[in-house]
Order: C-alpha cells, then sequence, then structure tokens
C-alpha cells in the first residue's frame, strides 16, 4: 500500500516503484515487485516480514549497498540509485549508518579503530579528535570500557553495540539496521532497541528489519512486506 | 602499533602481522620468484661480464698459423703485412707426463695406481713471456712469472682433471728423449686455453730456456695474428690469414701446416657458451613467467579472501581510491619484504652459479655481483607484478555493489553446477562422499583453479623439459660411443711407418688387433677465394671396423676409392652434396676430391674421410700413419688405461714419440664431460625451477584449505569427523597436483622439443632428441606427495578450530 506525503517539501526518502530482479540462479527471481515509499525525518521504521520476503533487499537499496533494477531511491534529495560505487560509497558514510546483522566489524582493528574508520575514509574530524569522538559514541553505546579489545573477544550483544556506535561515527541522520538483534538473546536486543528509541528521540531517522514480531510492535511504524510488497503500513501513536 | 596513525593503515599493518602464516607465504611466493629471476639472470649476467671484461684483455688472436716451425725475423715480417695488427709466436709441444718422480722407480707393475698413469700435458713456451703480446697469460694467486726454468706454471682449469698444487713434481717424457722433472711453480689464467675437462689433458706454461732442456726445437711452432678487425668479418679475416701463409711464411721456406680463424672476437668455447648462454635466457624467461603466474596467483587468492571486508569498508564511506591504495600498500609491503629475502638469497645463488659455471668454462676472475639490469628485473617481478596482480581483483571488488562483496567469500558454491564441468562431475556416482566433495570442491572456484593450475603446468612442464633436454644430451653421448670400435687410439708426435707400428702395437699384451690412419688437418679452398681451416681429413681402410659411419647420403668408401665421404658437420658449414668437388689444402698439399657420400657428424668437427692409400699417395706418406686405432681383449676403462701406457711406452722405448693415447671410454668420458656441463647447468636450474613449483604448490593449497575454513566448520556442523575433513583437503590437494602433472606432461613435448632445437643450433651439433619419461615419473611422485603434505598441514590446523570460529572465520 503506497504511501503519500501530506506536506508539499520533499521527504528524507523517497522510492517510487522500485523493482529488483535476481537471475542468478535457474529461474530470475524478483525480490521487489514496484516498490513505493516515504519516509520522514525522526521516523522509527520497522521493515517486518518473513524470510525471503524482500525486507533485506528493500533495506539493502535504501543504503546503496545493492543496485535496484528499476525504479528509484532518492534520500534527501540524492537520487542513490544513479550515483557510482564510489560516490555512492562517499554518500553513504555521511549519510546513513548501516548495521549488519552479522555486526561485520573489521576483525584486525580494536573496537575503538572500527569506529574510528568511516571518520578516517570521509575526513570527518580532525585526525586527533577522532579517537575521543570515537570514544564518546562507545560511551553513549555503554561499550567505552572494551575500546581497546580486538572484536573476538566480545559477545555478539557487545559487538552489535560497537556496530551501531560505528554507524554513528560520521553523525549521519539515518540509520539503517538489518536484522540488529537477529543474532542476540531478548535481554541485549532489548538493550539494543532501546538504544534506538534513544536516537530517535534524539532526532535520527532509524530504519530497521525485523521479523520479531514483538520489537515489530513497539516501532512507530510498522511496514509489512509480503512478497515483495508492501502490503501494510501501521502507524503507532505515541 | 604507531599512535596517530589513520585506522586504515592500522589495519594494513594488522593483517601483515595477524595473518602470520598467509604472509608468510606470500612473501615467500613472491621471493620465490625474484630469486629463480636473479639466479638465472643475474649469473648469466655475471658470466657474460666476466667474459667480457676477461677475454679482450687477453689480446686475443685474430688468426692461428701451425707451422713447422719459425723464428723472429718471419715474426717481424708478419707484423709489417698490411691489416696485420700485431703477431706473436709460441712453441706448443704435447707429451706424456706422470705425477711424481718417476725416472729413479724402476718399471711400473702391470697393476699402476692411479697416480703414475701417465696422461697428457700440453706445453707451450714463449720466447719471452713478459714481452708476449697476443692470448696473454696471466699469473694467480703471485705465481713466479716468466716462469722458471725447470718449473712449469699449469693453467688453473688444470686442477679439474688433476689434483697437482704448487711444489709437486712431474715427470715428462722429453721431446728430446728420457724422462725430465718439472716442478710445479704455479698457477695462471689463460682464458684462450681449452678447460681441462673438455680436452681430456692438462696444459702448463715454461719458458724458452726450460722447452730447450727438454729438447724441444727452439723455434715457435704456432704463429698468432692479430688483424685490425673493424668492418672485417670471417672470410675477410681468412683470406688476410691465407695471404700471409702464401705471401710472408710460405716463401721463407716455413711449412704451413693449417691455419685456424674462428668468427671474429669469438672465444674458442663459443660455442658451449653460446649454448649455455641461450639456455640460461630460455630458462630465464620461463622462470620470469612461472614467477609472473606464482605471484599472480597468491596476491588474487590473497584478496579473493579480502572481499568482505573490502565490502564493509565500501559499507562505512571508503571510496574506491582510499580501499584500493591501503591494498596496493599491503601488496607493496609483502613485495619489500620479498625483495629483502629474495634479492640477497637470489645475489647469492648467482654469484655462487657464475662462479661454478665460469670455472668450468675458464672465464676467470672477476666480480661476482649481479648486473644491475637482472637485480631491476627482479625487483620489477618482486613489485611491480605484485600491485598489478592486485589492482585488477581490488578495482573490480571496488566495482560491485557491497552485497555482491559481502557475498564473495564464505559459501562460495552460489554458482556451482552451472557449467559444463560442473554437471559432468555431478555425473561421476559410486565416488565415496568426501572423493567427491573435494573433487566438486576443486573446481568450486575455477578462476583460482586455472591460475593455480597455470602456474604448476608450467612449473612441471619447465622441470620435464629440462630433463628431456639432459636425457637427449645422454642419448647423443651413447649413439657417439656406439660410432667407436676401438679401445685405444695413439696418436704419434710425427709420421710413423705402419707396418712397424702394427707389429710392435702386436707385441703389447692385451692388444687383439690395430688398425693404422692417417689424421691431418686441412682446409678447404673456397670458390669466392676464401679458406675454412677448422677441418680434419681422416685416411683410412673403407673396409674398417673401428667406426661404424651412419651414411644419409651417398655411399660409404671403396677400396681404391678416389672420393672422400663428408660429415654432416661439413655439409652444414660449407654447403656442399654429393657430387661435388672441393679443394682441399693438407699439410701443405692442395688436393682436389670429389665427395662421393655424407655420413652423420659425431661431434668431432667437420671431416673428410678417404681412402687411406689415396691419402698416403697425395701426401708422399709411404706407408705412414699419424694414428694406430687399436683393439684390446677388455673394453673396462682402466684396462684401456694400461693397455694404452704399455703400448705408449713400447713406442717410447723404440723411439716413436707419441702425442696422446686415449682409451674409448674415456673419450667418451671426456664426451659427456663437455655435454655434461650443459647438463650440470641444467640440473640446477631444474632445482631452482622445481622450487619454484613447490613452493609455488605449497602456497596454493595452504591458502586454498585457509579459504576454506568455513566449510570445514559446516562439514564439522554436520558431523564430519577428522579424518574425513583430512581426506576432502588431501584429495583436493592430489587432484590439482595430478592434473598439473597431466597439464605439465603435455606441454613439456613442445617446451622440451624446443628446447633442443635451441641447443643443437647454439652448439651447432645435432643432438638425438629423447624424452624423459623418468622426470615425468619422478615429477609425479613429487607433486603428490608435496601436494598432499601441503593440504594436510592446514586441514590439520582448520579442523581443530572449533565449528563456531571456523564459520566466523573471516
Amino acid at each position: 500500500m503506497p504511501t503519500r506525503t501530506d506536506t508539499g517539501h520533499e521527504p528524507l526518502i523517497r522510492i517510487s516503484s522500485l523493482v529488483k530482479t535476481y537471475d542468478s540462479g535457474e529461474v530470475p527471481f524478483t525480490a521487489l515487485k514496484g516498490v513505493d515509499l516515504i519516509v520522514q525525518p525522526g521516523e522509527f521504521v520497522g521493515l517486518i516480514g518473513k524470510s525471503g520476503s524482500g525486507k533485506t533487499t528493500l533495506i539493502n537499496m535504501i543504503t546503496g549497498i545493492d543496485r535496484p533494477t528499476s525504479g528509484e531511491v532518492v534520500i534527501s534529495g540524492t537520487p542513490v540509485h544513479a550515483l557510482s560505487e564510489n560516490k555512492l560509497a562517499v554518500w553513504r558514510g555521511r549519510t546513513i549508518g548501516v548495521v549488519f546483522q552479522f555486526f561485520q566489524l573489521l576483525p584486525t582493528l580494536t573496537v575503538v579503530e572500527n569506529v574510528m574508520l568511516p571518520m578516517d575514509f570521509c575526513n570527518v574530524h580532525l585526525a586527533r579528535e577522532r579517537e575521543t569522538y570515537a570514544l564518546a559514541l562507545l560511551e553513549q553505546v555503554e561499550m567505552a570500557d572494551q575500546a581497546y579489545k580486538l572484536p573476538s573477544a566480545l559477545s555478539g550483544g557487545q559487538q552489535q553495540r560497537v556496530a551501531i556506535a560505528r554507524a554513528l561515527a560520521n553523525d549521519p541522520p539515518i540509520l539503517a539496521a538489518d536484522e540488529p538483534t537477529g543474532n542476540l538473546d531478548s535481554v541485549t536486543a532489548e538493550s539494543v532497541f532501546a538504544l534506538f528509541e534513544k536516537l530517535v528521540a534524539g532526532g535520527k531517522t532509524i530504519v530497521m528489519v525485523t521479523h520479531d514480531n514483538d520489537i515489530a510492535a513497539r516501532v512507530a511504524r510498522a511496514l509489512h512486506v509480503r512478497d515483495g510488497e508492501i502490503v501494510d503500513d501501521i502507524r503507532r501513536e505515541k | 602499533m604507531a599512535v596517530g596513525l589513520p585506522p586504515r593503515w592500522r589495519k594494513v599493518l594488522r593483517d601483515l602481522l595477524t595473518h602470520k602464516l598467509r604472509t608468510l607465504l606470500v612473501v615467500l611466493s613472491i621471493a620465490v620468484g625474484i630469486f629463480a629471476i636473479l639466479v638465472v639472470m643475474g649469473g648469466r649476467g655475471i658470466l657474460l661480464r666476466t667474459f667480457g671484461d676477461n677475454f679482450p684483455k687477453s689480446n686475443p688472436s685474430t688468426g692461428i698459423l701451425y707451422t713447422s716451425g719459425f723464428d723472429a725475423s718471419v715474426l717481424e715480417r708478419v707484423r709489417l703485412f698490411p691489416g696485420v695488427r700485431d703477431a706473436d709466436g709460441r712453441r706448443l709441444v704435447t707429451l706424456t707426463y706422470r705425477v711424481g718422480d718417476v725416472i729413479s722407480l724402476p718399471e711400473p707393475p702391470v697393476q699402476e695406481t692411479q697416480a703414475v698413469r701417465s696422461k697428457a700435458i700440453e706445453l707451450m713456451s714463449s720466447a719471452d713471456w713478459t714481452t708476449s703480446r697476443l692470448e696473454l697469460v696471466f699469473p694467480q694467486n703471485g705465481a713466479p712469472w716468466p716462469p722458471p726454468r725447470g718449473g712449469v706454471v699449469l693453467e688453473v682449469s688444470d686442477t679439474q682433471i688433476a689434483s697437482l698444487a704448487v711444489g709437486d713434481l712431474i715427470t715428462v717424457d722429453a721431446p728430446g728423449g728420457g724422462k725430465k722433472l718439472l716442478r710445479v711453480a704455479g698457477f695462471a689464467h689463460d682464458i684462450n686455453s681449452f678447460p681441462a675437462m673438455f680436452v681430456g689433458h692438462i696444459r702448463g706454461y715454461v719458458s724458452a730456456d726450460t722447452m730447450a732442456d727438454l729438447g724441444a726445437p727452439k723455434a715457435m711452432s704456432e704463429l698468432l695474428v692479430s688483424l685490425d678487425t673493424t668492418g672485417l668479418d670471417r672470410a675477410g679475416a681468412s683470406r688476410i690469414i691465407s695471404k700471409i701463409r702464401d705471401d710472408v711464411v710460405a716463401p721463407t721456406g716455413v711449412d704451413v701446416l693449417a691455419t685456424y680463424v674462428p668468427d671474429i672476437g669469438s672465444h674458442r668455447l663459443g660455442d658451449i657458451f653460446k649454448a649455455v648462454s641461450v639456455l640460461l635466457l630460455a630458462l630465464g624467461v620461463l622462470a620470469l613467467i612461472l614467477s609472473g603466474f606464482l605471484v599472480v596467483n597468491t596476491v588474487t587468492a590473497l584478496l579473493t579472501q579480502q572481499m568482505k571486508q573490502l565490502g564493509i569498508m565500501k559499507a562505512v564511506g571508503g571510496t574506491s581510491w582510499q580501499i584500493t591504495r591501503m591494498y596496493l600498500v599491503l601488496v607493496a609491503i609483502y613485495g619489500a619484504l620479498a625483495i629483502c629475502i629474495g634479492l640477497p638469497a637470489g645475489a647469492f645463488m648467482a654469484s655462487w652459479f657464475a662462479v661454478f659455471a665460469g670455472g668450468l668454462l675458464n672465464f676467470g676472475p672477476g666480480s661476482t655481483s649481479p648486473p644491475l639490469s637482472a637485480i631491476e628485473l627482479a625487483v620489477a617481478v618482486g613489485f611491480v607484478v605484485p600491485l598489478v596482480a592486485a589492482y585488477v581483483p581490488v578495482h573490480a571488488g571496488t566495482r560491485v555493489s557491497v552485497v555482491e562483496a559481502l557475498n564473495s567469500t564464505g559459501m562460495s558454491g552460489a554458482h556451482f553446477g552451472h557449467g559444463r564441468v560442473d554437471r559432468l562431475l555431478g555425473t561421476i556416482r559410486g565416488l565415496p562422499r568426501p572423493v567427491a566433495l573435494a573433487l566438486r570442491n576443486t573446481f568450486l572456484r575455477k578462476g583460482r583453479l586455472a591460475m593455480t593450475l597455470a602456474t604448476l603446468v608450467l612449473a612441471a612442464a619447465v622441470v620435464m623439459s629440462v630433463g628431456s633436454v639432459r636425457a637427449s644430451i645422454l642419448a647423443t653421448v651413447t649413439d657417439m660411443s656406439s660410432w667407436w670400435h676401438y679401445d685405444e687410439q695413439i696418436t704419434f708426435a710425427q709420421p710413423v711407418n705402419a707396418r712397424l707400428a702394427a707389429r710392435e702395437a702386436a707385441k703389447v699384451s692385451g692388444v687383439s688387433g690395430s688398425e693404422g690412419w692417417i689424421v691431418a688437418a686441412a682446409s678447404l679452398r673456397r670458390g669466392d677465394g676464401t679458406e675454412n681451416d677448422a677441418l680434419s681429413v681422416i685416411g683410412l681402410p673403407p673396409a674398417t671396423t673401428f667406426i661404424t659411419p651412419q651414411i644419409t647420403q651417398g655411399r660409404w668408401l671403396v677400396p681404391g676409392d678416389t672420393g672422400v665421404v663428408v660429415n654432416t658437420d661439413v655439409v652444414k658449414s660449407e654447403n656442399l652434396s654429393v657430387g661435388d668437388s672441393v679443394s682441399l689444402k693438407v699439410r701443405g698439399v692442395d688436393c682436389t676430391f670429389k665427395i662421393v657420400g655424407v655420413a652423420r657428424g659425431q661431434m668431432m668437427g667437420p671431416v673428410f674421410f678417404a681412402e687411406v692409400t689415396k691419402l698416403d699417395s697425395l701426401l708422399s706418406f709411404q706407408g705412414s700413419i699419424t694414428r694406430l686405432m687399436v683393439r684390446s681383449d677388455s673394453h673396462a676403462a682402466a684396462d684401456q688405461d694400461a693397455t694404452g701406457d704399455r703400448l705408449e711406452r713400447r713406442f717410447s722405448g723404440l723411439g716413436l714419440l707419441v702425442s696422446g693415447v686415449q682409451g674409448q671410454a674415456r673419450q667418451s668420458e671426456s664426451f659427456a664431460n663437455q655435454l655434461g656441463i650443459l647438463v650440470t647447468f641444467l640440473i640446477i636450474m631444474a632445482v631452482i625451477l622445481a622450487t619454484v613449483g613447490v613452493i609455488g604448490l605449497v602456497g596454493t593449497m595452504i591458502i586454498n584449505v585457509l579459504e576454506s575454513t568455513r566449510e570445514i566448520g559446516v562439514m564439522r556442523a554436520v558431523g564430519a569427523s577428522h579424518a574425513s575433513i583430512f581426506r576432502v583437503f588431501v584429495t583436493e590437494g592430489f587432484v590439482i597436483g595430478v592434473l598439473s602433472w597431466a597439464g605439465g606432461v603435455v606441454l613439456s613435448f613442445p617446451m622440451s622439443w624446443a628446447l633442443v632445437q635451441l641447443l643443437q643450433s647454439a652448439i651447432g651439433v645435432p643432438l638425438t632428441y629423447a624424452f624423459s619419461w623418468q622426470v615425468v615419473a619422478l615429477w609425479l611422485v613429487v607433486v603428490s606427495a608435496i601436494s598432499a603434505a601441503a593440504s594436510l598441514l592446514p586441514a590439520y590446523r582448520a579442523s581443530q578450530v572449533s565449528v563456531r570460529d571456523a564459520i566466523a572465520y573471516e
């Protein structure tokens, strides 16, 4: 069910007629079948659906880590679908913080270095100040005391907190998270979700993929995805 | 870790330090490439440079006239001849010698020891060694120069075949009769003499006084001429030398027995050296290609592993150029480390090789550091090749979407099952499950497999080809031996009566038959007035049983024949064929012959075979011969030597001066030695290239298994035992090893054939091509053992990792 904007000005995320077809298998598979979506600044959006519904594909289109077959993804006025891989990387580094289901920390960098890496790539903050900023972010996710350990020394929940701190490194307006709690126990998942709520309250826009119905029930806006289409758009009043 | 270093550079450093095994493998692979190139190209460069320095320094002659004897006045006239830059004279006598003082000893018993067996020594004297002008001899390690009276300065290469030291005594059979003692005064280097190992006799330098003491004629025998060679070719030089002979030397009453004009600026061992050089160059190019493949393969494997991290870095904002630069720096560090190992090791080995080869070829002393060009090439391979090899996958990796990059490692079988090969593998039924898995795993990463196989196939083919070149050389030697059927050949310093020689030989115990030959140097007069002086004529009975000539064209000699049979070497250098008439000058006599047949050459240079009685009448020999071919009861080398000694003593006792005694086994040995130098070089090169191949194989296997850590985790999770995981990887290694071996066998056919062609055109001797199945079998054993062993270690390591860690392996 397409959602339109009521106001006249440009939304934060505007997706129109988005199609993604994979043809790596014997029979081409259409993961997204013409999705339209608008997200306003400060929203906490949950993409909810079963495995294979197309929710991960949709978030990958928003972060630009995968390419649409057709249709448009415009974020803060930037046509993401039209950027080169190189421009995409720079744009993503400053605009969207990405949180993966499997954390994806670089194994040979310490926790604080992993958080500093996006600042380094995007040349955000002065080089000598980056560590201070990174430690502050780790403080925010309650990981400052583990700052100089390697990821392999941390639990899954701890790694995910570091990944969230890394996603926030360049202070991007949007946070995109693919099953951020999927690999965590319920207590840890709860604390990660609480962290997200705090970030939204601080003005961030969050798009999160989940198949956890408990979590789904708590996001401000739940988009239900099935067979490559958004079949339900539920807003929860605060 | 350096404080203040940006995180991405810290990652580069930590990747190097954390994955020590991987770093070691990559560095070692690149280092081996650098090493191989430096040894082959550097060794060749050192040899070329040493030769290039020492040969001109010796002031080589352009041509030599071998005469009956001349004095200083002839030399002065030659020096005034137009086009002559300088001339010099030498006296050369070939004698037999025994080690130690045997004058006072009684006649040695029949069972002689090796130490007192007689051998040949060439003694050379100059009117005054201190003022000699051409083919200079350089005393080594403070040897007295000129050689003192009663002393002999030996050529440094003599130690190749004789264990003589300063102060040792030798007893020579003096040309003037009787035995004389000479003391070894020191050693000298003469780049213009054949190394002892090639000719089978030693060379010594004595003063004119010593020569006179030995009873040799005072006159000089060899006239060395140096021409002004600007714009002069061999034919031109030959024309001038002939004019000198006819217009200057002959009118003084001096007989010129032969002349020798080599290619301008070429060394006497030019052909062998050219062969060595060409072989080294060919192997150097192969080593370069092999190293290139090895480096590309290793770097590609490394970056395949890094694809996922590359994707993560892109996801957090890393640009193509930032990421590309990181990996280029990483690879440059690998290259730098490899250069630190490969360069000194390669330089050391190159100088060892050059000293060894230079010693065999007797090129003399010189700097043993590899030339800059070889070092530059090695550094380029260590730096540039890995960088280019890294740039391709990194560049491709930064072009694909993050999702593709993230999915590119781990369970990478998403595309398996679509290709023809995969489906074919799928149809193979009845294999044990681990074997089937290993087979399919092998083909999982086809690009990688292709690279790995290309490297290993090339290594296998090079090793097998080198083996076949060696086999061809040995086959040629065997062929040559089957040509000859004598046991001893006795060369006389002066012609001797054939009947007398045969009668006396028959009295020596062990001798069962003999045949007299006339052997003489000859020069061919070409239509254009130039001469080919590097020929010899052999006069022999047509029904000889001492050789088995293989006739390739025409017929062999018949009794009373007025024609000649030439060998293939003549045909090749002079473009002659059956039916042509040739004009030869033999011992100063002009003779004309018609060619009636062509026989295969047997490494004896260009030879004309004539009927012995015909040659006798042309040269007015009156029943004399210069060589006696002898057959004896035993064909063993030691028995041939002993019989040869008895023959020599008998003839010497009769006052018939013997200038050479050779047993057939020793002659084959000498042929084998000449080609043996090539064989030795080939074996050294094969070992080096095989090492490159083996290290490449080990590296590839280890990287393959490391890449499969995640698969190992999955297999363990579904209940695979250690043993079955071992079996999967060992089988995989074995399959790759055997595939590369099979490919190598196929490729080695054309490669070895080409190398043999290259070699025979370089040395000018037709080689009998032989394919070495021994090396093929040997390589199969090596490759199976290594590939299985190389898979075992990392598979063991991987199987010790917990399932969780294996699955999470980056």
